[in-house]
């Protein structure tokens, strides 16, 4: 916009203008130290975010966490080793192993007087559908029918009606487990889940319908939640379904039931539901020893495409297992950023400028600790990451796309889980913390919607919203519309300026109509650009070809993918022309550079204020790289007629960014740096690609088609031969 | 003014390219989204008032269909006739397809007769050094290849809603005016603002078109040039206001909506006859009755404005159409077909439930304006907004709709940005416009 009036501006210098439009034609003209203080500002404020962050506060009253005496006592707790005893009495030997353990789970828990049913699922495989974030709707996923009918699980579902509920809310539970080599803390888990059941069959407080999930992880954790919730939500029509079972005759059907127990024979064929589900809870006991006196406890809460859980769901879980049940709550963090040297110095400076201001005046009190700020560092640092990267952390995901709240909660003993006599302690805490939480979500009127959705963690304890992320980002972010803006304003003044030349020295040749279109002279320019993101287009489809051929390894898919990348690139110019080719007036020619420059920065901009959108921590990631190769990139060419030793820097530095903001050598790299070079090869990049495009992640769209086109087009713009 | 090399065969390409992805099976993917298919000209509700009617109940029951029974009558068998093994609504597919096909060809024809008509005209006021000076575009060409190769027009056309249709009504009657015809004129005319209502505000630019012809110099310099040469100069001639073709539109629109009105009553006898028609189509145009998002900005206001203020606000959405009608065809009344364009533009901003189908029309019919627009100040920003509107407003939909994390205000923040883009894009346009017809009052001057 602010184009034009730098060109009004410049026609009639008198003319007063507004303030506004001043600012603006100042900033412009002035676009590169803008750039540069913007972007410094960008990832200053980025460091800064453990400093800003603010502690959770729980922000729904209805949840009341805590108000009530825990009911889950001892009793419950011999009911939990009972079960774990019978369970890891099973012999794993026997070939029906397998079905043992949901026999078992849905005697137990037809003995409470629950609703319990089998729900058996077929292991999906791995597709490529990088587009279906696009498709938008979970409903619309479309079921491999072909699969054999030897890989399936069966998940154990029981429902507890509620006494004071109308039937329309649920609550869920998930303990997964390997029914075909079960452990002891998987047993543990389902034990104390089975206590916890049983507990809430009794209660007279429960007004939404209970569901507990024994999901069968034999083909993974999160298939298998998937499955359950995908039959959960999809209605089924009596037709298809009588076909479904048709299809995998009863002999994989567990046929003993029958002989067991008579009444649960019509159970396996009949998918019960409760309500729609308000929150939903996935826990796991792992036996892993920490250094800590207390009992731990993690929290994983990233869903796909770096979707959060409602911040209440970990508030309440947080303040109950600290403040009730003392146990020691962990998110993940980056180990390897603790050591770190710079971040050491990072955060001391951060300290010392908190110190300074203190004396200054005692009421600004914004430094923390510089061994807090690597900690907070270490934390956010993993929550983007995972936010990134955009694959779920946990089965919990799998809710999120139903818009579920769910979080994974990994509860850990601190000593063994062999020494029988420390468990009951540790089931009594865990079963008091589960049934907390679970009456906490109970009292719940409406789904959660009052706390943030939008959030990082940096302690188990505290956060930073969207509106102060957003910040830095916007910072980093706002040099690209203004040195677009200012690349093409410099263009519109100086064809002014040719054209009055051009108007002196020849008087007869009618004025304005010298150069036709020279408002959109863009347009060859948006061309260039178009067919770069075509391109890009292309090189996403293109693995879809390449899973289809037999018998390759990683390194060969991704010289696959490569090659036919680049010759996809050579053909599109071969159709549509290469960027070189346009003739132009040698008058123009020096500029074609800058407007091709313009248009790339342009769409750039649009891009990552799209990815913010979508999936904050890859835009974030993705500006740091991308900002600084797109402000920089002039051909080298022109960088060699200006001094030498400024054309040696800028060449260097343009080499640099554009190297490393190649999205592979920038994977490679950072794996190489945090897991050593030596294990490092070009096949890893395949890898990776494939575990994003197989968990819908928008960052493979990100990657494919904004970012690499940019690259494209930045590494366009250092060859230009102007 | 050369042509457009291979023209031929990027028409024949876009038209392959739809035809590819029509064979797609994409169950209504693109169908069901707000952005396209409004209430108004989804498909999915016309086969669904089809079906209504079929059972022998009235198509508007049940608030599903809100279009015209003639397309009812028209489309709906197309809806129910399955064709073995392929997708549904292959045909309705076909159909839109010929219409954006036809749609193109008659921008085409338009271009060229405006353009030949404009180029006589400047000859007449020895002004023909601009065109000479420099390589005039085929104004035409471009304009049908723009129609043609926009993604909202492939959009549109894919993704089942009526849209093409109305469109190629419009054009029709443009077209029509341009080549003096007031019977197609009339027909295209009535049947654009039976479908759709907003497009009868297009009787002006049409008139306009009827009367003075097609695009011309301001009338000022006519005015200027028998002055200086002081004698009957023959130029003028031909510009006064012939009333002779208007009257003929005005008796043939009389009894093409005479006619649809009749064969509205038959096929609704039934079932509440005219009124009912009325009520449910019209009615439902202006009285907003469904909230549902949308690309406008209307569906946000009246879900916030209290109820017992809906009427008034109701009462000044629509007048603020109106108002802005009269300014500029007081001031662009020597460029009818332009005129059209900025009405266009003006109510697909306005209008209660807009789709991706109107800005595919009006982008369209920049392009035909593409020699005197080459000022535009803002181009750059429009594209550029453009496409990040497109791309933004399926995102925050989804943000809203599926993830759960956004609200219905993201949404409707796109959906201002976009009104906010509608609007630069008419005041960018019109003011290069009038700096052309400048330009062409200080070139007559320094001739004269």
């Amino acid at each position: 916009m602010a184009e034009s009036e730098v060109n009004e501006a410049s026609k009639n210098p008198k003319k007063p203008q507004k303030p506004l439009i001043r600012v603006v034609i100042y900033i412009i003209s002035h676009s590169s130290l803008f750039s540069l203080i913007c972007c410094i500002a960008g990832i200053v404020a980025f460091l800064l975010l453990p400093i800003l962050a603010k502690n959770t506060y729980i922000s729904e009253n209805a949840l009341m966490p805590g108000s009530a005496n825990p009911m889950f006592s001892g009793h419950e707790t011999i009911e939990a080793n009972q079960l774990v005893k019978e369970i890891m009495s099973i012999n794993p030997k026997i070939v029906a192993a397998g079905i043992e353990i949901p026999r078992l789970l849905a005697q137990h828990m037809e003995r409470t007087g629950a609703e319990v049913y089998c729900h058996k699922f077929h292991a999906q495989m791995n597709q490529f559908h990088p587009l279906q974030f696009f498709s938008a709707s979970p409903y619309t996923l479309k079921m491999q029918e072909n699969s054999s009918c030897g890989s399936h699980g069966i998940n154990s579902v029981g429902i507890i009606r509620a006494p004071r509920g109308d039937g329309k809310e649920a609550i869920v539970l998930v303990t997964p487990y390997n029914s075909s080599k079960i452990d002891l803390s998987e047993a543990l888990s389902l034990g104390l889940a089975y206590s916890i059941f049983s507990l809430l069959s009794r209660v007279n407080w429960l007004a939404k319908d209970f569901v507990w999930l024994a999901a069968d992880s034999r083909y993974g954790e999160y298939n298998s939640v998937a499955a359950w919730l995908k039959d959960y939500h999809t209605p089924v029509f009596v037709g298809l379904k009588e076909f479904d079972t048709d299809t995998c005759a009863e002999s994989s059907y567990p046929h003993d039931w029958k002989e067991h127990s008579t009444t649960a024979r019509s159970i396996p064929d009949v998918f019960g539901r409760a309500g729609t589900i308000a929150a939903a809870l996935v826990f796991k006991v792992v036996d892993r020893q920490e250094t800590t006196d207390k009992d731990t406890l993690n929290i994983y809460s990233e869903a796909s495409n770096g979707q959060m859980p409602n911040l209440d769901l970990i508030n309440i879980v947080h303040y109950l297992a600290v403040h009730k049940q003392g146990l020691h709550v962990k998110v993940e963090k980056f180990y390897l950023l603790l050591n770190s040297a710079w971040l050491r110095i990072v955060g001391e400076i951060f300290e010392l400028i908190g110190k300074v201001a203190k004396n200054l005046n005692p009421q600004w009190k914004f430094g923390i600790p510089a061994a807090d700020y690597i900690e907070g560092t270490a934390t956010l640092a993993s929550s983007v990451y995972y936010q990134a990267l955009g694959i779920p952390t946990g089965s919990h995901g799998a809710f999120r796309d139903y818009q579920v709240d769910a979080i994974t909660l990994e509860i850990s003993p601190r000593v063994s889980l062999n020494n029988e006599a420390r468990r009951p302690e540790f089931l009594l805490r865990g079963g008091r913390l589960i049934e907390g939480v679970i009456r906490s979500v109970n009292n719940l009127l409406e789904k959660f919607h009052q706390s943030f959705f939008l959030y990082l963690m940096t302690s188990s304890g505290k956060f930073v919203s969207v509106g102060v992320y957003m910040i830095g980002f916007a910072l980093l972010v706002s040099p690209l519309p203004v040195a677009a803006a200012a690349l093409y304003s410099g263009l519109r003044t100086s064809d002014s300026s040719l054209n009055t030349n051009k108007h002196k020295a020849n008087p007869s040749s009618t004025e304005a109509y010298g150069t036709v279109l020279k408002s959109w002279r863009w347009l060859h320019a948006a061309k260039v650009v178009f067919v770069v993101h075509l391109w890009g287009v292309l090189v996403s489809l293109v693995p879809c070809l390449i899973i289809q051929l037999p018998e390759r390894t990683p390194t060969s898919s991704m010289l696959a993918w490569v090659s036919l990348s680049i010759l996809s690139l050579v053909t599109l110019y071969g159709i549509l022309g290469s960027p070189y080719s346009y003739i132009i007036s040698p008058q123009y020619q020096r500029r074609e550079w800058e407007i091709l420059k313009a248009v790339m920065i342009a769409v750039a901009s649009i891009g990552l204020g799209l990815m913010s959108i979508i999936n904050y921590a890859t835009a974030q990631i993705g500006a740091v790289l991308m900002v600084p190769m797109c402000l920089l990139a002039v051909p080298l060419r022109h960088i060699s007629r200006s001094g030498m030793s400024r054309a040696v820097l800028l060449t260097i530095f343009n080499l640099v960014v554009a190297f490393l903001s190649f999205p592979p050598v920038t994977m490679l790299l950072i794996k190489g740096f945090s897991e050593g070079f030596d294990s490092v090869s070009v096949g890893d990049f395949w890898i990776w690609a494939q575990s994003l495009w197989t968990w819908n992640s928008a960052t493979y769209l990100y990657l494919i088609l904004i970012h690499l086109p940019c690259w494209a087009l930045c590494i366009h713009i250092l060859l230009h031969p102007c | 003014m050369e042509k457009i090399r291979w023209f031929w065969v990027w028409v024949i390409a876009s038209l392959i390219f739809r035809l590819v992805f029509i064979y797609f099976p994409n169950d209504f993917i693109l169908g069901s989204r707000a952005e396209i298919a409004t209430p108004l000209t989804s498909l999915r509700r016309l086969a669904e008032g089809y079906w209504l009617k079929q059972s022998s109940m009235s198509p508007y029951a049940g608030s599903m269909y809100h279009g015209s029974p003639l397309l009812l009558s028209l489309l709906g068998p197309l809806t129910v006739l399955g064709t073995n093994g392929q997708p549904s609504y292959l045909l309705c597919s076909l159909l839109f397809v010929v219409a954006d096909f036809v749609t193109a060809v008659l921008i085409r024809e338009t271009g060229w007769k405006l353009q030949m008509a404009y180029s006589d005209r400047l000859k007449s006021l020895n002004l023909d050094k601009v065109l000479e000076s420099s390589d005039i575009l085929p104004a035409g060409d471009i304009a049908s290849l723009i129609y043609l190769w926009n993604p909202l027009t492939i959009v549109t056309c894919l993704g089942l809603s009526t849209s093409p249709i109305e469109n190629l009504m419009v054009v029709l009657s443009l077209y029509g005016a341009c080549s003096g015809l007031a019977p197609l004129t009339a027909f295209g005319w009535v049947t654009a603002s039976h479908l759709s209502l907003y497009p009868s505000l297009l009787v002006i630019p049409v008139i306009f078109l009827l009367g003075y012809g097609p695009e011309s110099p301001p009338r000022k310099l006519y005015l200027q040039k028998t002055a200086s040469s002081n004698g009957n100069n023959p130029v003028l001639g031909d510009h006064f206001f012939s009333w002779r073709p208007v009257i003929y539109f005005l008796l043939w629109a009389t009894i093409w909506s005479s006619y649809f009105l009749f064969l509205c009553s038959i096929s609704l006898k039934q079932y509440g006859g005219l009124p009912e028609m009325f009520k449910r189509t019209y009615g439902f145009i202006l009285t907003v009755e469904d909230l549902s998002p949308n690309i406008g900005v209307l569906w946000y206001f009246f879900a916030e404005v209290f109820e017992f203020f809906r009427d008034f606000f109701l009462i000044v959405i629509h007048l603020n159409i109106l108002f802005m009608i009269l300014p500029l065809a007081i001031r662009l009344n020597h460029r009818p077909c332009f005129l059209a364009f900025v009405y266009i533009a003006i109510f697909s901003m306005l209008k209660s439930y807009p789709s991706s189908g109107d800005p595919a029309l009006y982008l369209a019919l920049v392009g035909l304006f593409v020699n005197e627009l080459a000022d535009m100040k803002f181009s750059f920003f429009l594209f550029c907004g453009y496409v990040g509107v497109a791309l933004l407003s399926p995102v925050m939909h989804n943000l809203w709709i599926w993830r759960g994390t956004g609200n219905a205000n993201f949404y409707f923040a796109t959906a201002m940005g976009y009104a906010c883009l509608q609007i630069i894009l008419v005041v960018d346009s019109v003011s290069a416009m009038l700096q052309h017809d400048r330009m062409l009052q200080k070139l007559s001057r320094a001739q004269s």
